[in-house]
């Protein structure tokens, strides 16, 4: 009843009422109450309560039952003045039939639209409002316009209407009700809600209408009411006007967009990359020779390093590159330069864990493009722009566009902003480089003092399954997956980003055996994941129930019965081993998905892990393996060993050069003195 | 359920002596665990031993070859109910039937058609796998005549359908050195036919309308002395047929019904549904296959799907590596590299051809990984393009030094330029927009 | 017969409704219930297991479309309702399956006439229809906007969803009460998880069929054909994200080797045969409705599929 009142407006006790006018309002009800062209009735009535209204009587019904809720209020009284007097006049929409809802409906689903925006009030200037309509219409949101807003925006000669994107519902704020039923009836057509569910309603509005309200001054205390009235449906309530207390979200018009979306989650994704060079996969293995380069960066001529850190989401402005020192403009060509990239992000389900594994794209992005060539990682890289695009004008700034462009439409659920700093004066170079080197020491020794125990939940992995349909490794911080590619870290990653993917979480359960690593939880799983071929999974055992094997293992572990030991051959080795048999013969009979005890695929890595060989009593077990792998792994399999007060079992571990028949490894280990002949009988 | 490797290890007398053939014990019992060995290789064994290892690692579906020497196939030897649980072993052979009621020059077309017919795909001659003569005149004289005509033309594995042990004989005395198969020993029969069987090591095919009554004919004939069995499960329909056969191969493969491990019959003779049985005979475990000749038409798609049903699905069909041409590509035309899969290099070929551009494939040895696997395995790598320009002599063929590689593989573009002093150019990840990339960016490179 | 085949399955294939009779606010005159097995495709003895249906595949511009079936149907190929009327009335077919080939053509925009040529087509045939949008993500939201709307109520079948692209064709499902195609490069995981990533975003499981992408014979068949094996055995032991109807459309069966370079005498042959023997063995698979190009091919399949449940068809004493 009170508009333009430019004192602070007190929501909560405006609040209170307005929701008694509503009351009032609503009981003096006296003609049919309905919308034409709609088959739910009152949307938001038979929405909440399955409830078809269209009088007096089936009106209060329905009040009473949503314990005096202000927008049934609204909207049965919007109801009968429209039955009563009709539609607004142009432009004003009014209640919306189905037939558009539906359309509507059909481009949030398939995301022409990203979500929804009302906009009530009276405006102080039409400036502020054209530009805050324009960013909303910018960042694919469809908003909806009631109260003076429609006339602001007209009266500055902004274009209304639903090509626009900006529909006007009415003259006042209290028009802004049919945002509600339109959401109501989207719930209803789209989101399976059944006419009643309140539950499901409030759901769906909350996690999947991505809606938001921007509030004007100028509103009286009923339209306050009805718009706070919207909070229940998980909209937040931005406010441009002079509004103190409730839940509203003060804010400045700059950033009410920005803020209202980022409330809601929703995120406009990168689609295209604005810098004057290509950027393809294509481009990818493409290298710039020392005479087709402009300029070069690290490897070896100058420092250089990349860091990818997560900082707080208000730290991060998304897109925006800084460029700290000479640009490329500043060096002679065939120079070199210090660098230091450094990638800044930010995001709701970022985690530092996950540093590393988007860190390794900075690789792959730079690579993408025409002119820009990267090597290496960390403090290693070494970077070239080619001479070509230089010419074209590409500057670091644009290298630095590609990432942040590059990370965001890779990671678009991840990742809600992203910067990126250059650095090219070579004492910040340097400075900043210590601190990254911190970092990186601190992820190492993160990961390698990882154990099995720290974590309750493992990860599997059935990307080999196109080839062995019933195979799933299971992912732990100590056992590598077999083929040595995916760690447990990685397949966390890999869940978190694609729920829905390859790698699922393992939760152990009850431990069944310790030293065989057999957990409650991984049987079932494993269970499930095989089709019920596979009942048991012992993670460190080879000789009971070891996991089951694809094809795509490094290396193969299995018993020769007759040293009591057990022998490893990897792939790369074409030669007999003392089993009788090669790797490729093995891999044939143990693949596929097979769970064979004795027989057991592994990855090189994991021969180096505690857990390997555990339940047969350790590393004393070894007896064979081939020279070059024996070699490839020495320095740290022999700090193993000293560590374990046995440095002197590496000779004893025979390789083809010692014996390639079980006859000659049997004299080889009896002279040797191989602990494993002595050990606890295997068969 | 199988026994496992190591199970079947504990049993073996671990003595290591060599005499099955294999180096180790270990080596035999992954073997036997396999089915890929027969426990009486094993000297050391007891008969006990002998019985319970064989009965669990002898293949559920018995091995058995119809024929002799060159003019045999082999059916059987079958684990799985899925071919992707593991791989089917032994394609089915299929075979053209004549009737002694066919004047003798129909008789020697049609045998000189499954001698003489044959089609090349992936590298492997397709072709039909014998003859089968049906008795249909009654007569032993007929059938003895229509047996020397086939014998005329041509040495082919025979199946012998006859339901008068007369004919049989009399067809036997000709060809009963070749093994032929005998159809079909019956609940009515069964002793003369196996004494026949017996008398020539002939396979012998029984037939009964149930699973129950051929699993105590299939003992009847073991207990004659007859061990080459082979089953006829006299579908009434097609649908029929699926159901008795999946039945059969679950009840053998779950050792349930071990009597009933034998390889599948099937006539797939109908007015108008004999390539619906064909078909589903191919997919559905028959080993031996009989039909009245085929159009070419129908020869080709059922060879195929023999073919496509019975490849491991763990070992990709591989090409031979090499430069091959589509159309008739002269010294500009362009050279494009893929791996040497079967299926991406016919996807290619196949792409290539609608385009109407002459052009170059060359095929490299990834030993039939895909070009994403290829990659992610380094098996396709710098030096194998390097080396396989040299050895197909491609800069004879062509007056360029520009290659077109795959989508997939741009990562390697800089390290091939490197190594073979090309320049190379990164097409489409999807072989279906080879077209636009050759009618464009060639073009463009072209000029 | 006295055996039984235990398999201990737990799970049955879902089940989708295609094509609305008036009954149903529609105005086809069959609906297909299709689905529902709960045990291995085809066998004989299973009440429950639905015959295969058979679709024609048509376009409405012919220049994308093999010269094969210009040369067999004529100039009946340029007038698309028409062609949908005959393949309902003189081929046989169970469903029509109509693919927008004129979306191809560069640049194109006029997404008015999508929606008269389906109307048309649904004037012309009383048939169910599977309607497959366009090749072009580009202009996908207005093509399926327009489907979808034009043929509301008809409970159709739309084609084709795939893991980068699917948003359009769900909101088309979902908007308008359709069901659509999911489809994967012939891997079962994949499979899996966009069927997962659809029911996220609100299609309902008995709204799915899945396509697991059929090589035809010769050029990838065998992998389509354990696909379909695998998710049929996934779905009855219970994963009901695979619990779906199976399609199988083998579109390259003209354009290969064997049918293009067969004697021009032949080749109408050549074409039926490979599209039935890629056809039979997918349906021995588990796929529940197959689509083929040729008209003559329709017939040859319904027959085979007719013949197989019944008693007949072997005779007696072979």
């Amino acid at each position: 009843m009170i508009r333009g009142n430019t004192s602070m407006t007190d929501v909560e006790i405006a609040k209170k009422n307005g929701e008694s006018y509503l009351k009032m309002m609503i009981t003096a009800i006296q003609h049919s109450v309905s919308y034409d062209e709609t088959a739910y009735h009152l949307p938001i009535s038979f929405a909440l309560t399955g409830i078809a209204v269209h009088n007096q009587k089936a009106a209060l019904d329905v009040f009473a039952r949503t314990s005096s809720n202000p927008l049934v209020a609204a909207e049965c009284i919007l109801a009968e003045k429209t039955a009563a007097e009709g539609r607004e006049p142009s432009p004003y929409t009014g209640f919306i039939d189905d037939t558009v809802i539906r359309k509507l409906g059909y481009s949030l689903v398939d995301g022409s639209i990203l979500g929804l925006a009302l906009v009530v009030g009276t405006p102080k200037s039409a400036g502020s409002v054209s530009a805050i309509c324009r960013e909303l219409q910018e960042k694919y949101m469809l908003t909806f316009l009631a109260g003076d807003v429609v006339t602001s925006l007209s009266g500055a000669g902004v274009k209304l209407g639903l090509e626009y994107r900006l529909i006007p519902l009415g003259p006042a704020p209290a028009y802004g009700i049919h945002f509600v039923d339109i959401i109501a009836r989207v719930a209803m057509m789209f989101g399976g809600v059944t006419p009643g569910d309140t539950h499901r309603l409030l759901t769906y509005a909350t996690e999947r209408a991505k809606a938001i309200v921007i509030v004007f001054s100028g509103l009286t205390d009923q339209e306050i009411a009805i718009v706070d009235g919207m909070r229940v449906l998980g909209f937040p309530i931005l406010s441009l006007g002079d509004y103190s207390g409730g839940a509203w979200i003060p804010s400045l018009p700059e950033e009410v967009v920005r803020r209202g979306m980022e409330q809601k989650g929703i995120r406009v994704n990168v689609t295209a990359i604005p810098i004057p060079m290509g950027c393809s996969p294509a481009f990818e293995g493409k290298s710039i020779r020392k005479e087709e380069m402009y300029v070069e960066f690290g490897g070896g001529r100058s420092p250089a390093f990349e860091l990818l850190h997560m900082r707080p989401v208000d730290e991060v402005k998304d897109g925006q590159v800084t460029v700290i020192g000479p640009e490329i403009d500043a060096v002679k060509e065939g120079g070199a330069f210090p660098l230091a990239i450094i990638v800044n992000v930010a995001g709701k389900m970022m985690k530092k864990d996950y540093e590393p594994v988007l860190e390794r794209r900075i690789h792959n992005f730079v690579n993408y493009g025409e002119g820009s060539w990267h090597v290496a990682q960390r403090d290693i890289i070494w970077v070239r722009i080619s001479k070509d695009v230089v010419a074209k004008g590409v500057k670091l700034e644009h290298i630095g566009k590609l990432l942040a462009s590059k990370f965001r439409m890779d990671f678009p659920q991840l990742l809600d902003a992203v910067s990126v700093t250059l650095i090219t004066d070579e004492a910040k170079v340097r400075a900043a480089k210590k601190v990254a080197e911190l970092v990186y020491e601190e992820r190492d020794a993160r990961i390698k003092g990882m154990r099995d125990s720290d974590v309750t939940t493992y990860y599997s992995c059935t990307l080999c399954q196109t080839f062995a349909p019933n195979h799933v490794c299971v992912i732990t911080p100590e056992h590598p997956a077999l083929c040595g590619a995916i760690s447990w870290l990685d397949g966390k990653i890999a869940y978190e980003i694609s729920p829905s993917g390859a790698n699922q979480p393992i939760e152990k359960g009850v431990v069944i055996n310790t030293l065989n690593g057999e957990f409650e939880g991984v049987n079932k799983f494993v269970k499930k994941a095989s089709h019920g071929e596979i009942d048991r999974c012992s993670l460190y055992s080879v000789m009971e129930y070891p996991m089951t094997c694809c094809g795509c293992f490094e290396c193969i572990a299995l018993i020769l019965p007759e040293v009591n030991g057990i022998m490893v051959v990897n792939r790369e080795f074409k030669g007999i081993t003392p089993s009788g048999m090669t790797f490729s013969t093995l891999a044939g009979t143990i693949g596929g998905g097979a769970q064979t005890p004795g027989f057991a695929g592994i990855s090189k890595n994991y021969i180096l892990s505690d857990r390997f060989l555990q339940s047969e009593g350790g590393i004393g077990r070894l007896v064979w393996m081939p020279s070059p792998l024996k070699e490839e792994l020495k320095t740290r399999l022999v700090k193993i060993l000293t560590d374990q007060n046995r440095a002197d079992l590496y000779e004893k571990i025979a390789d083809e050069t010692s014996a390639t028949t079980i006859e000659v490894l049997i004299s080889f280990l009896d002279r040797v003195k191989h602990p494993a002949l002595t050990m606890k009988s295997l068969v | 359920m199988a026994l496992k490797a190591l199970d079947i290890y504990k049993l073996l007398p671990k003595k290591n002596c060599k005499e099955c053939g294999d180096p180790t014990c270990l080596t035999f019992a992954m073997k036997l665990a396999g089915g890929k060995a027969d426990v009486d290789l094993c000297p050391y064994l007891d008969d006990q031993a002998k019985s319970v290892l064989g009965a669990t690692t002898r293949p559920p579906i018995r091995l058995i070859k119809i024929g002799v020497g060159e003019r045999s196939f082999a059916v059987g030897e079958e684990f799985v109910l899925y071919r992707h649980d593991k791989t089917f072993n032994h394609p089915p052979g299929i075979l053209f039937k004549v009737s002694d009621t066919q004047e003798p020059e129909e008789i020697t077309a049609v045998t000189i058609r499954v001698r003489d017919e044959s089609f090349t795909r992936v590298g492997t001659d397709l072709r039909f796998n014998g003859i089968a003569i049906e008795n249909a005149s009654g007569s032993a004289d007929a059938f003895a005549r229509a047996v020397t005509t086939v014998e005329e033309s041509a040495d082919l594995p025979l199946v012998l359908i006859s339901k008068n042990t007369e004919a049989l004989n009399a067809a036997l005395v000709q060809v009963g050195s070749y093994q032929p198969l005998i159809h079909a020993a019956t609940k009515e029969n069964f002793r003369e036919l196996c004494a026949l069987a017996k008398k020539h090591s002939c396979p012998l095919v029984i037939k009964a309308h149930d699973l129950d009554d051929l699993t105590g004919l299939a003992k009847d004939c073991v207990t004659e002395g007859v061990k080459k069995l082979v089953m006829d499960i006299s579908p009434q329909s097609p649908g029929d047929f699926i159901t008795t056969s999946t039945a059969l191969r679950q009840l053998a493969i779950t050792r349930q019904s071990p009597d009933l491990g034998y390889p599948v019959f099937l006539d797939a003779t109908h007015p108008h549904l004999k390539d619906a049985a064909i078909a589903l005979g191919i997919v559905k475990y028959a080993s031996v296959i009989i039909t009245p000749p085929l159009s070419p038409a129908s020869a080709k798609a059922a060879l195929t799907l023999r073919q496509n049903i019975y490849t491991d699905p763990q070992k990709p069909i591989q090409m031979n590596p090499g430069l091959y041409r589509v159309g008739t590509p002269g010294k500009d035309a362009p050279v494009l590299l893929t791996v040497n899969f079967s299926l991406t290099f016919f996807t290619l070929e196949g792409y290539l051809e609608s385009t109407r551009i002459p052009c170059f494939m060359l095929i490299v040895d990834t030993e039939g990984l895909s070009v994403l696997t290829a990659v992610a395995a380094g098996k396709l790598n710098e030096t194998l393009v390097r080396d396989s320009i040299r050895k197909f002599d491609v800069e004879h063929e062509v007056s360029h030094k520009t290659l077109i590689i795959p989508g997939y593989s741009a990562p390697l573009s800089g390290r091939i330029e490197e190594a073979t002093g090309w320049k190379v150019m990164v097409g489409p990840r999807d072989a279906a927009e080879i077209g636009e990339f050759l009618h464009e960016e060639w073009k463009k490179h072209e000029s | 017969m006295g055996y039984d085949l235990h398999f201990g399955w737990t799970g049955a294939i879902g089940k989708v409704v295609l094509g609305a009779t008036r009954a149903d606010g529609g105005t086809r005159k069959i609906s297909y219930p299709i689905g529902g097995e709960t045990t291995l495709p085809l066998l004989f003895k299973d009440p429950l297991s639905p015959t295969p249906l058979v679709a024609l595949e048509i376009c409405d511009n012919p220049e994308y479309w093999s010269p094969i079936i210009r040369n067999f149907c004529g100039d009946l190929v340029d007038t698309v309702d028409e062609w949908a009327k005959t393949a309902e009335t003189v081929y046989g077919a169970d469903l029509v399956r109509l693919y927008l080939t004129s979306t191809r053509q560069r640049n194109f925009s006029d997404i008015a006439s999508v929606g008269k040529t389906l109307e048309a087509v649904l004037s012309a045939t009383a048939l169910p229809l599977i309607i497959e949008g366009s090749n072009e993500p580009g202009i996908d939201s207005e093509v399926f906007l327009k489907c979808g709307e034009t043929a509301q109520g008809e409970k159709l079948l739309l084609g084709t969803a795939e893991s980068g692209r699917y948003r359009s064709i769900a909101a088309a499902a979902l908007a308008y009460n359709h069901s659509l195609i999911a489809q994967s490069p012939i891997d079962v995981n994949l499979a899996k998880q966009l069927n997962i990533l659809l029911r996220e975003i609100g299609v309902q499981r008995d709204h799915i069929m899945i396509d697991p992408y059929t090589g035809t014979l010769g050029y990838g068949f065998e992998y389509s054909y354990s696909a379909m094996e695998r998710i049929r055995f996934s779905a009855l032991k219970g994963d009901t994200d695979l619990a779906m109807p199976i399609i199988c459309s083998a579109i390259d069966s003209l354009t290969i080797k064997e049918v293009r370079e067969a004697e021009p005498a032949l080749q109408d042959e050549m074409a039926v045969r490979w599209e039935f023997y890629t056809g039979i063995a997918a349906a021995a698979a588990g796929a529940e409705i197959i689509c083929v190009r040729h008209p003559k091919t329709v017939g040859v399949l319904k027959n085979a599929f007719a013949s197989m449940k019944s008693g007949a068809g072997f005779s007696e004493g072979k």
